[in-house]
């Protein structure tokens, strides 16, 4: 009998522990009711950002784009608009991350980072709503006011993710053996 | 491959482009409001050409007007002293010999040369007057048959063989008007606008990526009784008895006189008329309204014989008829009665 | 299988919760680059906020997926029913007003949307694809008269 034998590494065990975190985070933020669609504090954003801190891009991305998959298998909601709704945002928050690699980090705190991304999944879900779900114009009076719980909401979790990475000791080496 | 830099640039660029201005200029010009919207074009550009257009607009309304001093009431003067050949402007020459062939075609519904009559009924004053009008005056000036037929166009100049003619391009100058305005605005640069002349509107390009869109006045309502989209180079325009009219004992007098019977015309409450892209859609868009307005029974004939592509007419008792082509575009603002739709 | 993950997730997430609880302390507070991503956020929110006290609607229009299913005068009292994905949305049409009265939907936001009246107004029921946009005085840009 074969067996194929994968070497599951350090760094794979936390990113699957910090993907596990990520959907208890968004399962718990889904248990609660909220306002409006869309009104949401995506504190399951907390973790991909850190991540992107901790372990850099490609670890937040796939953190990121598993939460999203794995939260539609859990909720039921796999290739519904919901899920797809949730692809785009991180898609869009993704895209943004990436460029906010770039800016220089004795000016620009983890909040900017948090703030930017946030507003950058609002912007990726509307742009679905008005091109797929509900193709009108109207569809883009949805996108100031989302943008401004996506700029409250990207504020306190940008401040909880600099107080974690404040708080945690200097990143140590992850072993790649 | 682009930098992460470069992309946070052209992210920018995107971003501010998506707003490219837009302005909006009204002003009233034959003796009516005239409105310019210019989309898409830096904001200092879209007021020198609706300046520019306005310029134009004003040279053309002291051309042509009807019963201040002008070229028109000059050739008027001529024509009732029997002083001729008039030597006319090449301009008056060309609308006017444009404004015969119309006049034919529309089997001397629309004619311009009734200026008598419409000052007979007191619409040559600002503002108009109610006015008690024997019915001997009109079969005075009907039993002469002034038409659009007695000009005569030659190198020496115009003649009329009939001095009873009195022209008055009421029917025809805001028209005329959006053509001009409209390759005024094409030569200056702009690619998107409205322009708006007393209710004749003709298109250039699209409104923020969709077609314009032109609500259709109710007759007897505030407010719009249909809306289409109007796409590049169409034209619409509308006749109604609700614009220029005056009550007398009970009764609605409208500046559109019907040329059989030299009375205001009784059969319409309003007339409209879509024009597709064409050299002269914008006149069209003005004189093609004024046969059907007065003869609505006739609609689909003359709006064949005027190239309309779509019409709309609601009648004197605010019944609806309309072409197909007219229904498949149009969407409903305000539930209309009798409805019916005519090939 | 889905119960055993959440708690464990749960788990994970208290004891993180307790260290931020204690990472609170070390704030630095927000940098110059962060004032600045605010601003610029405030900005393009201002810039694209809809405009400000929306006249007062006559007509709304229902969309089902894109499709127009019809336009509607808020001048009267009907109930529309709406085929979508997930089955029938009820609009609710009365004084003026309209909203959403049924849905079929899961999370039922839509309903929650309550009562519309003003021109430009919107509302969603975005997992059955149905849309309600109020219309204002003008649904054109010019007017033909």
């Amino acid at each position: 009998m074969q067996s194929i034998q994968f070497k599951i590494t350090l760094a794979d065990r936390q990113i699957a522990g910090l993907t596990v975190l990520a959907i208890g985070l968004h399962m718990i933020e889904a248990s609660f009711p909220s306002p409006l669609p869309g009104v949401k504090p995506g504190i399951a954003n907390i973790v991909v950002l850190f991540v992107l801190y901790r372990f850099g891009f490609a670890t937040a991305a796939s953190v990121s784009l598993l939460r999203v998959f794995a939260s539609g298998l859990l909720f039921g909601q796999l290739f519904t608009p919901t899920f797809f709704l949730s692809l785009a945002g991180a898609i869009a928050s993704l895209g943004v991350l990436w460029l906010a690699q770039a800016l220089p980090r004795k000016a620009f705190s983890a909040v900017s980072v948090s703030v930017l991304a946030a507003m950058a999944h609002i912007f990726g879900q509307v742009c679905l709503v008005r091109l797929w779900l509900i193709p009108v114009p109207q569809a883009w009076l949805l996108l100031s006011p989302l943008w401004l719980t996506a700029l409250l909401f990207g504020i306190s979790n940008g401040l909880m993710i600099q107080a974690l990475l404040n708080q945690l000791a200097p990143p140590h080496q992850p072993s790649t053996d | 491959m682009m930098n992460r830099w470069g992309w946070i640039f052209s992210l920018g660029l995107l971003c501010s482009a998506c707003q490219a201005p837009s302005t909006h200029t009204e002003a009233y010009v034959f003796g009516t409001l005239v409105e310019i919207q210019i989309d898409d074009a830096p904001t200092a550009q879209g007021q020198r050409a609706s300046n520019a257009v306005l310029a134009r607009y004003q040279a053309l309304h002291r051309q042509l007007h009807a019963w201040q001093p002008s070229e028109l009431t000059a050739l008027n003067q001529a024509i009732s002293a029997g002083q001729q050949p008039f030597k006319a402007s090449p301009l008056l020459r060309q609308v006017l010999v444009h404004a015969q062939q119309l006049s034919l075609q529309s089997n001397g519904l629309f004619n311009p040369a009734l200026g008598r009559l419409i000052a007979l009924w007191g619409f040559h004053q600002t503002p108009y007057q109610a006015t008690i009008v024997a019915p001997e005056a009109v079969q005075a000036v009907m039993s002469q048959q002034p038409s659009m037929r007695a000009l005569q166009f030659s190198p020496a100049g115009i003649t009329s063989n009939n001095t009873a003619v009195q022209l008055d391009l009421g029917g025809y100058a805001k028209g005329f008007a959006l053509d001009e305005g409209r390759a005024i605005l094409q030569s200056m640069g702009i690619q998107h606008a409205l322009i708006n002349i007393g209710g004749n509107v003709i298109a250039l390009g699209r409104h923020h990526g969709r077609p314009w869109r032109v609500g259709i006045q109710h007759p007897r309502q505030a407010g719009a009784l249909a809306a289409l989209d109007l796409p590049d180079g169409w034209a619409i325009g509308t006749s109604g008895d609700y614009q220029r009219f005056y009550l007398q004992d009970g009764k609605r007098y409208c500046h559109i006189l019907d040329p059989n019977t030299g009375y205001p015309a009784q059969r319409s409450q309003s007339a409209t008329v879509l024009i597709a892209p064409q050299p002269h859609a914008g006149v069209l868009s003005d004189v093609a309204s004024k046969p059907l307005f007065i003869a609505p029974k006739h609609a689909a004939l003359f709006a064949q014989q005027l190239g309309v592509a779509a019409w709309m007419i609601v009648d004197a008792q605010g019944h609806l008829s309309l072409n197909q082509a007219m229904q498949a575009r149009i969407t409903w603002l305000t539930a209309v009665r009798g409805q019916r739709v005519l090939p | 299988m889905a119960d055993r993950g959440a708690w464990s997730a749960c788990f994970t997430m208290m004891q993180w919760l307790a260290r931020l609880k204690r990472g609170f302390q070390h704030i630095d507070g927000l940098l110059v680059g962060d004032w600045l991503t605010i601003a610029l956020c405030l900005g393009l929110i201002l810039l694209y906020w809809p405009e400000a006290s929306l006249g007062q609607a006559k007509k709304c229009q229902i969309r089902q997926g894109g499709q127009v299913i019809g336009v509607y005068d808020l001048d009267q009292r009907r109930r529309i029913s709406v085929k979508g994905p997930l089955g029938v949305s009820v609009v609710q049409i009365q004084q003026g007003k309209v909203r959403f009265s049924q849905a079929p939907c899961h999370n039922q936001y839509c309903l929650q949307q309550g009562w519309l009246s003003h021109a430009g107004e919107v509302a969603l029921c975005l997992p059955n694809q149905v849309s309600i946009i109020l219309l204002g005085e003008r649904g054109f840009d010019s007017l033909a008269y």
